[in-house]
């Protein structure tokens, strides 16, 4: 029996019943009742994704639904993977939101719901909206048509605005990040309109059976054009330079389980259309796509994972870390396109599965931070690093499962973005085997590039755990943290769960993988990966990973270490004394590392790219001029490409905008003018052109 | 009816409705600008009538009955108390200081009509038939309705301005589609009145407020 068409149904049904239930509960049990709700979505979700990764298609078409195209919905292994996904994290920050939104009585910044009127993540609007953004979520990689993919898109992209736009009466910074992804999210939908327009009327159809059945017959140019149009709308959803102006705004301002499901579900959406667009319905295509794409994930790889190192704000760090993993993403995107045109379909469905794979690690370990972001949000009422600190003492179980998200981010072993960067970067390295010049440059450098990025993705999680957690509280209101409630612990320890499984026993998932890289049209490939008990065996390279076995390694020697160590220690007498500290007395909070400290050595490297701009204000005494009254120092790291690209446009806009108001003197004849002087120009030119 | 003398009358009652909407430019005297007004509505009340006897259809002839009613008799009623009060309230009764002058207006109007004419000669050979020959009279006086908004300070020009425009759209109607339904017209009829109704208002409050009916005296009202 076909359980994707009733999972979808029952996921659609709960959606309205929790969004019913948002608007018309009352404060105190509306969190409650929306999270249970969204969690049955994420279930339902998560079921019928599965079951469409075991090999299921299903498919529907609702002519009734909507007027002139009607709805059309199908599901294979390609779509089941981003919709068990979307699900699975759904599921959880389902049950975490019950905690987080629920009003607490001291220091949070959500008190705003204890008392008076209820704004913010609490609010009626907000809640009722979870539960849609939840389900065009799943809906989105299920649409098997043109207007239906816009519409679910469209509704994606205008729920998560209301969403990230919750607390707009709280910070005025809200405001500003939804205008920049109102106007950002619609450019790439203008984008991806007039792309699959194109296509659409090229192909001689809108389902994408007619796109796939006429992808053949269009020439080259269409060809490309349609995929740069799709490919640059989907990119800026997955936060790609030069297009992640709005990321870093949007995921920080919104709530944390709405960071949690925009960066862990929303992004992926886009590396879905990338693959979706060219691997399916086009058919892949020249290697100047695939280079493009590729070039696009290294850039962002490395310019993302730097922006996060630069950070002190932990929602912002996180947001950029988003940036720097979808950029890893679309490089395998990319390199499976380069063998896929080179014709070496066996390491095109490697690179494709490893890509996959990084979807799933990173939407596991990425929800989960977001989420004990939020925890520590919550908590303290404080996004920034800085000010943290001391949280392991007051925070353990947020402390712990910040850790394993941590480990996950870091691509080491054994956490589980270790694997699949892995198998990328075997893919890469095999990949020196096909012909070409081409390959003999590119394969090189982006193997250079995900090196560099994991080298400072391991500096940037050292920083977000090691200041934000250990050492001293460096203000009253992190010294003031206590642990999050059950839910939100229940929630985060679902997805550290998913993060333990995904790091030692990947090669579960190998089956599914297979199924959907087989549906992404990387077809007669066979399989990529093997399942072989707890090992990862690559089918057609010599290549072998246990992960289990290498974390049972891992903590072996570990626990050898410790055990050596007190072993050795407990030999010698011990003394009680406090350390030589210089004369200075007790160490106090203000001498640890801030992140911005530790993130300054990084900067000095990187200093040519970074452009930090830093200020130095002395004011001496006044009765004097060699003597100083006060130093005043100020460092900001502008986002350069944001600096360069986006400030000139915007400055032109303004003028325009300055200069057009030139027009309106406020005199009714001119207005009307204007009218009349129009209306003659067109029939001059109607009677013209007879 | 015998088709010659048909097409003799709609081109007498068109000719007519396109005079009088030139002539309102030519006068200064708001009270004459009423009296126009009110014999271009007899001429487009004519047009109705002319196409409802030629086609038998007797809906369109109580529609022309209710256009003369509207337009021959209420809306010239309405501006001329208006124009009452406002000379009552020691207003003004002359369009004293147009943007445009009176002969350029003229000009104008014989170039608005000129290119009425370009501008619907596709439709005209569409169907020939003396409905649509005239057809380009009715352009015509929507463009000089709209010239008159632009050009003419006084708030009863600019009413006069807007029946023009209005009185033009009907007569388009009329002869594209030989005679719109009586309900449409009905409709439209409605709308006019309380359009005027509300501009009427209109022109007492700023003559309350600015002791003028200039309506560029509105222009510090922008934001």
């Amino acid at each position: 029996m076909n359980a994707v068409g009733p999972a979808l149904a029952l996921a659609a049904a709960l959606a309205g019943a929790g969004s019913v239930a948002g608007l018309v509960t009352p404060p105190r049990w509306r969190a409650a009742a929306v999270g249970a709700c969204t969690t049955g979505v994420g279930a339902a979700g998560l079921a019928a994704g599965v079951a469409a990764l075991g090999g299921t298609r299903w498919s529907a078409a609702l002519p009734g639904l909507l007027p002139l195209a009607g709805v059309q919905l199908a599901v294979d292994a390609l779509s089941g993977l981003f919709m068990a996904v979307a699900g699975g994290v759904i599921a959880a920050v389902g049950v975490y939101g019950i905690g987080y939104a629920r009003p607490t009585g001291h220091g949070g910044h959500l008190v705003a719901g204890a008392a008076g009127p209820a704004h913010g993540v609490l609010s009626r609007g907000a809640q009722a909206v979870l539960p849609l953004f939840a389900v065009t979520l799943l809906l989105v990689p299920a649409a098997s048509s043109v207007s239906t993919f816009l519409l679910l898109w469209e509704l994606m992209a205008l729920t998560s605005l209301l969403l990230v736009c919750a607390e707009h009466r709280e910070r005025a910074s809200v405001r500003e990040a939804g205008t920049w992804y109102a106007v950002m999210t619609h450019l790439g939908l203008v984008l991806l309109l007039a792309g699959l327009a194109l296509y659409a009327a090229r192909a001689g159809g809108e389902t994408f059976a007619a796109l796939r059945a006429g992808a053949g017959a269009m020439s080259p140019a269409a060809r490309g054009t349609v995929f740069v149009l799709t490919a640059t709308a989907f990119a800026s959803k997955a936060g790609m330079v030069p297009l992640h102006a709005w990321l870093p705004r949007a995921h920080p301002e919104a709530p944390s389980h709405v960071s949690a499901l925009m960066s862990a579900a929303m992004v992926n959406l886009g590396a879905y259309g990338i693959i979706r667009v060219g691997f399916d319905l086009l058919g892949g295509g020249p290697r100047w796509w695939w280079l493009l794409v590729l070039a696009a994930g290294a850039l962002s790889a490395v310019y993302g994972i730097l922006q996060a190192a630069m950070a002190s704000d932990l929602k912002r760090l996180l947001a950029y870390s988003t940036s720097e993993n979808l950029g890893l993403v679309l490089v395998g995107v990319g390199a499976a396109g380069l063998f896929a045109a080179a014709g070496n379909q066996a390491l095109a469905a490697l690179a494709l599965t490893a890509a996959m794979l990084h979807v799933i690690n990173h939407s596991a370990f990425k929800a989960l931070l977001f989420c004990a972001a939020g925890s520590v949000l919550r908590a303290t009422g404080l996004r920034d690093l800085d000010a943290l600190g001391g949280l392991r003492a007051r925070m353990p179980a947020t402390a712990g499962l910040f850790a394993v998200g941590a480990l996950g981010a870091v691509a080491l072993p054994p956490g589980n973005g270790f694997v699949s960067e892995w198998l990328l970067l075997q893919s890469l390295i095999h990949g020196l085997a096909v012909p070409g010049t081409l390959a003999a440059v590119v394969l090189p450098v982006a193997v250079a590039a995900i090196a560099l990025s994991a080298g400072l993705a391991a500096a940037v999680f050292v920083k977000a755990l090691g200041v934000g957690f250990f050492a001293l509280p460096r203000s009253p209101r992190a010294a003031g943290a206590v642990e999050a409630p059950p839910a939100m612990l229940a929630g985060m320890g679902l997805l550290a769960a998913c993060c333990v499984a995904l790091a030692l026993v990947p090669g579960t998932l190998a089956d599914g993988l297979t199924h959907a890289t087989a549906a992404a049209g990387l077809r007669g490939s066979g399989t990529a990966l093997t399942e072989n008990g707890l090992q990862v065996r690559l089918a057609r390279i010599p290549a072998l990973l246990s992960p289990l076995w290498v974390a049972v390694a891992l903590a072996a020697g570990v626990l050898a270490v410790s055990a050596l160590t007190g072993v050795v220690a407990r030999r010698r007498r011990r003394r009680q004394a406090r350390l030589w500290d210089c004369g200075g007395g007790a160490p106090t909070a203000r001498m640890a590392y801030t992140a911005t400290s530790f993130a300054e050595p990084l900067q000095r490297v990187f200093d040519d790219v970074l452009a930090p701009e830093q200020d130095v204000d002395v004011t001496p005494v006044r009765e004097s001029a060699y003597l100083v009254e006060r130093v005043r120092f100020q460092r900001r790291i502008p986002d350069r490409i944001e600096h360069r690209v986006y400030r000139p446009v915007l400055d032109a806009l303004t003028g325009v905008g300055t200069l057009a108001r030139r027009l309106a003197t406020g005199s009714v004849h001119r207005y009307l003018g204007y009218g009349f002087f129009g209306l003659v120009t067109l029939l001059v030119a109607l009677a013209m052109a007879q | 009816m015998n088709t010659g003398i048909y097409g003799q009358l709609l081109d007498l009652a068109a000719g007519i409705f396109l005079l009088a909407a030139v002539l309102t430019l030519w006068r200064r005297d708001l009270a004459a600008i009423v009296r126009i007004f009110a014999a271009q509505g007899m001429a487009l009340a004519a047009i109705a009538l002319l196409l409802g006897l030629h086609e038998h259809r007797w809906d369109l002839v109580a529609v022309a009955a209710g256009i003369a009613v509207l337009r021959v008799g209420v809306l010239p009623h309405l501006m001329r108390r208006a124009l009452a009060a406002g000379a009552a309230a020691g207003g003004e009764t002359r369009e004293t200081q147009p943007l445009v002058n009176v002969a350029a207006s003229l000009l104008t109007a014989a170039a608005l009509t000129l290119l009425a004419y370009a501008a619907a000669r596709p439709l005209v050979r569409l169907a020939p038939s003396p409905a649509t020959r005239a057809l380009p009279v009715g352009i015509a006086v929507v463009l000089i309705g709209f010239f008159t908004l632009v050009t003419r300070r006084r708030a009863l020009s600019q009413v006069v301005g807007f029946l023009l425009l209005d009185n033009g759209i009907t007569a388009t109607a009329f002869l594209a589609t030989s005679g719109v339904p009586l309900i449409v017209e009905l409709g439209v009829s409605f709308d006019l009145l309380l359009a005027v109704l509300v501009l009427q208002i209109l022109t007492t409050r700023m003559r309350v407020a600015f002791g003028g009916t200039d309506i560029d005296d509105l222009r510090e009202l922008h934001d």
